[in-house]
């Protein structure tokens, strides 16, 4: 996985002293490592779509927050919102029909959400139920484009059905670069830049791994490619040496020759190293200006000189790239990068536990069960360790069996990486597995947020006491199945005062006018209901 | 969301599902059926008055329409416009009296020209040999006042045709001619994409290849040759001559129809309700007629608006390329008008050139331009109708 | 590998499309009465060849099969006139796919005014046409891409806006447009505007008047002294232009030229097609700019754009790389699919030009006498080179779309 890279290369420094260029901080990037710390928090959001038909209410001043290592789960019927939800978060929602109308959404203090009001005016059209929405196209183009500090780098998602998810015409191995290439291409050009392949420690190493080979000793073949990979100070050689070994036939003799051979996409033509070094100065300012977005969703104002200061540094280098497409320099330059990239991705594909990852890397996504393609992409999502993950239920779609292994692997990669996830689900026992905390949502709004073991011990909002309850119970055959009357409301006209009012066991009067105001039960407890009297939450 | 409107149905509706405004309680005698065929006819017109080019489009075919109409109320006298026997020629002059030429006259109904004596005119001196007598020229088709004249044809021997008559009464030949031509193909079309579409297999397979088949080859060609066919075998006359052309269109134009539907009819085929209609027992006839069809039908609508402006573009074609479709040069269809204008083009350009820019070329250029332009009004507003009947049906693409 | 086998498949796919529209030409022209067929496939070759028009056969049009001589007995016999129709149709098949399409008529139109077409083979004919139709086509094609996939990317990126407004008046107005309405008016437009002797051309500079330059395949004959050539033929032009029209060596004009060195007349053949091929363009634009649009717009809509969008992408690369390239399959069927529609524009468009292609051979067999040899002729042609087109469309597809190859 990508921490265990970086981390070889840095004691790599430390042996032989030999770099290029210093490698930036991407101090910016990762936060600090406090638990309990917030790395998202949602606060008041409101999605509208404004169709035909008249405007849907999505979400309704949905807020919660999500902290470092923590697994929240957002439950609730289909058509409550959730997936809107996620979709807000990263500003995917399509912009007609779709509008985030207010809020706030505070990423490591940066407000994503900054500059909405800006971006569009309201209008009510008389005697109809439509509402004239006059957007600000390149407002809206620009905020497109400052998500691109957060999305993948920071926020990662993964989707609901994986053989739709993935481009059908290009390789897995290909799209798991792009991510691979977009964020963490400076680490990966500056590995191909450093890479010593004629250092005199690597023909030891690959003699002792050639032995190592013979008598298929796993561990020693392990550790002795990693050897090689720090002699050669190319990580991914240790992937690559281990998968070729692997594939190759008993009887064929994996010797030197062939290893020399493997050594070779190491020695970079000049050609080659001045374009290397021309693409890591781009993503260097690529990086760069992903931070000045960073910078101006947290201060909240345009940094206009700071990127017109990064802009004028480009454009010498773009002019230089297109002749060299011109005249099909392309293949030959790319191709070290292009092989690296190969090698990495079939490193994040033994990550997420897929087996023969060397010829799946080579593989179509429609070549691939749904099982596969969701560990795919996972790896996708997790190889450039977002802080937070948003999964927008990805077991849904898979079935019971592949369905555990996937949770299985998602709780390992969070222990091991460390990341926030947010998991997106109507499924309760998923949520029982693997969250600790858990949002419940109904038609557009919150009612519940507490810890999953407080949830299911003590339900508090009648919805989630109606949700818990009709699950149906093995130990109790003789109980007829229960279910919430009623069905979910038209979000077009939802209804006044609490939106699960009319289906409420235990309405009020007061239900029917007034919001409930989300209050703390304690425990970490918290609920928007006219039941409960307890502290009112401070939005 | 259920799209149930404004007036919801009472069985399901429950306080505060209703518009603002609604009581809580619902009585059933303001209920109201709703009607979702008209509702998504009116969501339709919604999203097509929107378009400010289909609804141009809308206008001038509007307007093309009247002028169909006019052309079939008031019928001009047909010797009127069926003017010049170009490949037949006048008959002998000998019938005539001294001072008198024989015009060749064509009129309707009648299987071969004939002639009639009338004075020759003699204008600035010279008398000319190849004309429509005035009485003729000069009638107007009904009450409006468009005498257009123009003088056309070989550079030195003019012959007065009514423009204006011959644009109206194209109207009603083209549209008349599209229309037939579209629907039937369109129809054909249909019912054998459906067919191919919906059993499959082997029907499938020999449909498609007798679709490719014929969308191989070019549209012009296949009529050419089929009028050719039909002509030695016997189809002479005129109207028979005329409708094996529209047999002609009519069977290179249903492989497109069929394309489209068989490729709609294979999604609509997956659809739950057609497995839920056949689980119930309905027989392959009635899911054929009730859900498949329906449903396969919209773009049927959108390529048939779009082929109603092509038809006339390529009888003008045909036209250009000399083959003798229709019995006389000057017949009053746009497409006939405006490629006998340009049959002595390239010697009045070379005159044009030498004599330079500005002076008279003798070139009638409104002989061309104005057939020319009914044509392109005629054809763009077909299709910006149908661009936005497109954009309107589609669900894919509505906002 | 998996290619290959998809192309064979394909390969394999189209004989029942040939064999079916042989079968429909074969039935038209046995429409045609006997004496015209004769004149028009007398085949007496298959072995021994001999000039046909030497041996016309001077039996009266209405005369019974009981002609007594034996030169049209023999063709009768070989058309297999006096077999039944199954055989014929198979003597057909036999005779179409050698191609042996038969001969000029000696005495049609075209014939007439053109005495070197007289008497010739009908593929040979069709041979010496095409490749100025392949040439125009081409350069027709290259218009139509450059300006119809960028502009049907941006129509659906900006869908709505001035961009799109522009992009849809302009491909209505290609459609609806007559294409001889359009080229006409160019032509005399961009001769009106040049106007007076010949001033564009390098070649006939000040000599001729402006439509002799832009109007036919070659310059007009009394240029030829001034290509710089010492070897001119009988009419005035170099001997590597043969008879007017018929290039050496390889029958393609503009290639030709440069291989004889003579660049400025290279430059001269393709300003000529310049006009025609913006005309054809303008008229194929129209049918492809909308379906980019709309199956760019189908593809934004997809998930796994989402997904590069999730994934920290910018717009442009979202759009060119991820949703251009699937959007592109697509294209490329339609784009076979409108070839049909492309090739029967060329006869009028060469007309208008008086370009020396295969469509302006169609136009002159069908002026006044019919020359059914060339006619049925150009129709097969016509066919193969839409079938061609497919072909080349599907194996193109196949490359872009993986998921094809698989079934």
């Amino acid at each position: 996985m990508a921490i265990a890279e970086s981390t070889i290369t840095t004691e790599e420094d430390q042996l032989t002293g030999v770099r290029e260029r210093p490698v930036p901080t991407t101090a910016a990037v990762r936060p600090a490592a406090t638990p309990g710390e917030v790395v998202l928090d949602v606060h008041d959001l409101a999605t509208y779509f404004y169709t035909y038909d008249g405007v849907v209410h999505a979400l309704e001043g949905v807020s919660f927050r999500v902290r470092k290592g923590e697994t929240v789960g957002l439950v609730g019927e289909t058509g409550c919102g959730k997936s809107v939800t996620a979709f807000s978060i990263t500003r995917l929602i399509s912009d007609p029909p779709g509008r985030i109308v207010h809020g706030t959404i505070r990423y490591q203090g940066a407000n994503l959400l900054w500059g909405l009001d800006r971006e569009a005016k309201f209008k009510p059209i008389k005697n109809s139920k439509m509402v004239k929405v006059s957007r600000k196209f390149r407002r809206i183009r620009a905020a497109n484009e400052r998500m691109r500090a957060v999305r993948g780098r920071g926020i990662s998602m993964i989707f609901q059905e994986p053989q739709q998810a993935m481009n059908p015409v290009f390789t897995i191995w290909d799209q798991l670069g792009e991510a691979l290439y977009l964020h963490r291409g400076i680490e990966l050009l500056d590995s191909l830049l450093a890479a010593t392949p004629d250092d005199p420690e690597v023909g030891p190493a690959l003699d002792a791994f050639v032995e190592a080979a013979r008598p298929r000793n796993a561990e020693q073949a392990r550790d002795a490619a990693r050897r090689v990979a720090m002699a050669v100070q190319v990580p991914s050689f240790e992937t690559e040496l281990l998968q070729t070994l692997r594939q190759a036939s008993v009887e064929t003799d994996f010797d030197r020759p062939r290893l020399n051979s493997m050594l070779k996409r190491f020695r970079l033509t000049p050609l080659q190293r001045s374009w290397l070094r021309r693409e890591r100065r781009r993503l260097e300012l690529d990086r760069e200006t992903c931070d000045i977005y960073l910078d101006e969703m947290r201060d909240g104002h345009l940094h206009r000189a700071r990127k017109a200061a990064v802009r004028s540094q480009r454009l010498p280098n773009s002019l230089r790239r297109f002749p060299l497409r011109l005249w099909g320099i392309n293949r030959h330059v790319q191709k070290p990068v292009k092989r690296e990239l190969y090698w990495q991705s079939v490193r994040l594909l033994e990550g997420v536990r897929i087996a023969n990852p060397a010829q799946v890397a080579r593989g179509y996504p429609h070549e691939l069960s749904g099982g596969m393609l969701q560990r795919v992409m996972i790896a996708m999502a997790l190889s450039t360790d977002p802080p937070l993950l948003l999964a927008d239920e990805p077991t849904t779609a898979l079935d019971v069996t592949i369905q555990a292994q996937i949770l299985d692997l998602m709780n390992d990669l969070k222990t091991r990486v460390g990341t926030a996830i947010m998991l997106i689900t109507h499924d309760l026992a998923v949520i029982a597995e693997v969250a600790d905390r858990v949002c419940v949502m109904y038609a557009g709004q919150i009612v519940e947020n507490a810890p999953v073991r407080e949830l299911f011990e003590a339900p508090l909002h009648p919805y989630t006491q109606g949700l818990i309850a009709s699950i149906p119970r093995v130990d109790r055959p003789e109980k007829a199945l229960f279910s919430i009357p009623g069905s979910v409301p038209n979000l077009i006209y939802p209804p006044a005062g609490c939106r699960f009012h009319p289906r409420c066991p235990q309405a009020m009067p007061v239900c029917r006018e007034v919001r409930p105001p989300v209050t703390d039960e304690g425990n970490g407890h918290q609920v928007a209901c006219h039941l409960y009297h307890g502290k009112t939450v401070e939005q | 969301m259920s799209a149930t409107g404004t007036n919801g149905i009472a069985e399901e509706a429950l306080p505060g599902e209703g518009p603002p405004g609604n009581s809580a309680t619902v009585t059933a005698s303001t209920r109201r059926r709703p009607n979702p065929r008209l509702d998504q006819f009116k969501r339709t017109w919604y999203f097509f008055r929107r378009n400010t080019l289909a609804m141009v489009g809308l206008g001038i075919l509007v307007f093309f329409v009247a002028a169909f109409v006019y052309g079939l109320v008031f019928q001009g006298p047909t010797t009127q416009l069926n003017l010049y026997c170009a490949t037949d020629g006048a008959p002998s002059q000998s019938t005539c009296p001294a001072g008198n030429i024989s015009v060749c006259t064509y009129p309707q109904g009648t299987t071969s020209p004939g002639a009639n004596c009338y004075q020759t005119p003699v204008i600035d001196g010279i008398p000319y040999n190849n004309f429509i007598p005035p009485t003729m020229t000069t009638t107007t088709l009904g009450p409006l006042p468009f005498g257009a004249l123009i003088q056309s044809g070989q550079v030195g021997t003019p012959y007065f045709y009514n423009l204006y008559a011959g644009l109206v009464k194209g109207t009603d030949w083209s549209l008349s001619i599209s229309v037939a031509i579209v629907l039937t193909g369109a129809i054909s079309g249909l019912l054998i994409g459906v067919i191919a579409g919906f059993y499959g297999g082997v029907v499938d397979e020999v449909l498609m290849r007798l679709t490719d088949i014929f969308l191989s080859v070019p549209q012009i060609l296949l009529v050419i040759v089929v009028i050719l066919a039909g002509q030695e075998i016997g189809i002479t006359g005129f109207d028979n001559r005329i409708l094996l052309m529209v047999g002609a269109f009519i069977a290179t134009w249903w492989p497109t129809y069929a394309r489209i539907v068989r490729g709609q009819v294979l999604v609509v085929r997956e659809q739950k309700y057609v497995e839920a209609a056949r689980a119930s027992g309905a027989s392959g006839g009635r899911i054929v007629r009730k859900h498949v069809m329906p449903n396969s039908v919209y773009p049927v609508f959108v390529q048939m608006s779009l082929d109603v402006g092509t038809v006339p573009l390529l009888i003008a074609a045909i036209v250009y390329i000399g083959f003798p479709i229709f019995p006389n040069v000057l017949w009053p269809e746009w497409g006939s008008i405006a490629a006998e204008s340009t049959l002595t083009l390239p010697d009045i350009l070379q005159e044009c050139a030498i004599l330079g820019s500005g002076s008279a070329c003798p070139f009638p250029w409104w002989q061309l331009l104005f057939p020319g332009m009914a044509l392109f009004l005629f054809a763009i507003s077909v299709n910006f109708v149908a661009d936005g009947l497109r954009d309107a049906l589609d669900p894919r693409l509505r906002r | 590998m998996r290619l290959w086998i998809y192309i064979v498949r394909r390969l394999i796919l189209l004989v029942p499309i040939i064999i079916g529209v042989m079968t429909i030409t074969f039935a038209l022209i046995s429409a045609i009465p006997t004496q015209q067929r004769i004149e028009s496939y007398y085949a007496p070759c298959r072995g021994h060849c001999y000039q046909p028009w030497e041996q016309y056969i001077p039996c009266p049009t209405n005369a019974s099969a009981t002609c007594t001589n034996p030169l049209w007995t023999k063709a009768i016999d070989q058309l297999g006139l006096n077999y039944p129709v199954p055989v014929q149709w198979a003597i057909y098949m036999e005779n179409a796919l050698t191609f042996h399409w038969g001969y000029t008529n000696n005495f049609s139109t075209v014939v007439s005014n053109y005495p070197v077409l007289r008497g010739e083979a009908v593929t040979t004919v069709l041979g010496w046409f095409l490749p100025y139709t392949l040439e125009l086509a081409a350069l027709s094609l290259i218009i139509i891409m450059v300006i119809s996939l960028p502009l049907g990317n941006l129509s659906a990126v900006y869908r709505n806006r001035p961009v799109d407004q522009v992009s849809r008046i302009m491909s209505f107005s290609g459609y609806a447009l007559p294409a001889f309405l359009l080229g006409t008016l160019l032509l005399y437009a961009t001769i009106i505007v040049v106007g007076g002797p010949s001033q564009v051309s390098p070649i006939c500079k000040g000599h001729f008047a402006a439509l002799n330059d832009f109007w036919g395949s070659w310059p007009p004959v009394g240029c030829s002294n001034l290509y710089g050539t010492t070897n001119l033929g009988l009419d005035g032009y170099p001997t590597w232009l043969g008879g007017g029209f018929i290039s050496s060596p390889t029958g393609f004009p503009t290639i030709d030229a440069a291989l004889h060195g003579q660049w400025a007349l290279a430059g001269d053949t393709l300003l000529r097609l310049v006009l025609p091929a913006l005309v054809i363009a303008y008229g194929s634009i129209a049918l492809l700019l909308r379906f980019v649009r709309n199956s760019m717009l189908e593809v934004m809509n997809l998930d796994f754009v989402r997904t590069a969008r999730a994934k920290g992408l910018s717009e442009k690369v979202v759009t060119r790389r991820h949703a251009g390239r699937n959007s592109l399959n697509v294209t490329i069927t339609v784009l076979g699919l409108t070839f049909a529609f492309f090739i029967g524009g060329f006869p009028i468009i060469e007309s208008v030009f008086n370009l020396w292609g295969v469509g302006r051979l169609l136009a002159f067999s069908l002026e006044g006498s019919f020359d059914y040899g060339l006619i049925f002729g150009s129709t097969l042609l016509f066919t193969f080179l839409v079938v061609g087109a497919n072909i080349i469309v599907d194996v193109l597809y196949a490359y872009l779309d993986p998921r094809v190859r698989l079934g």
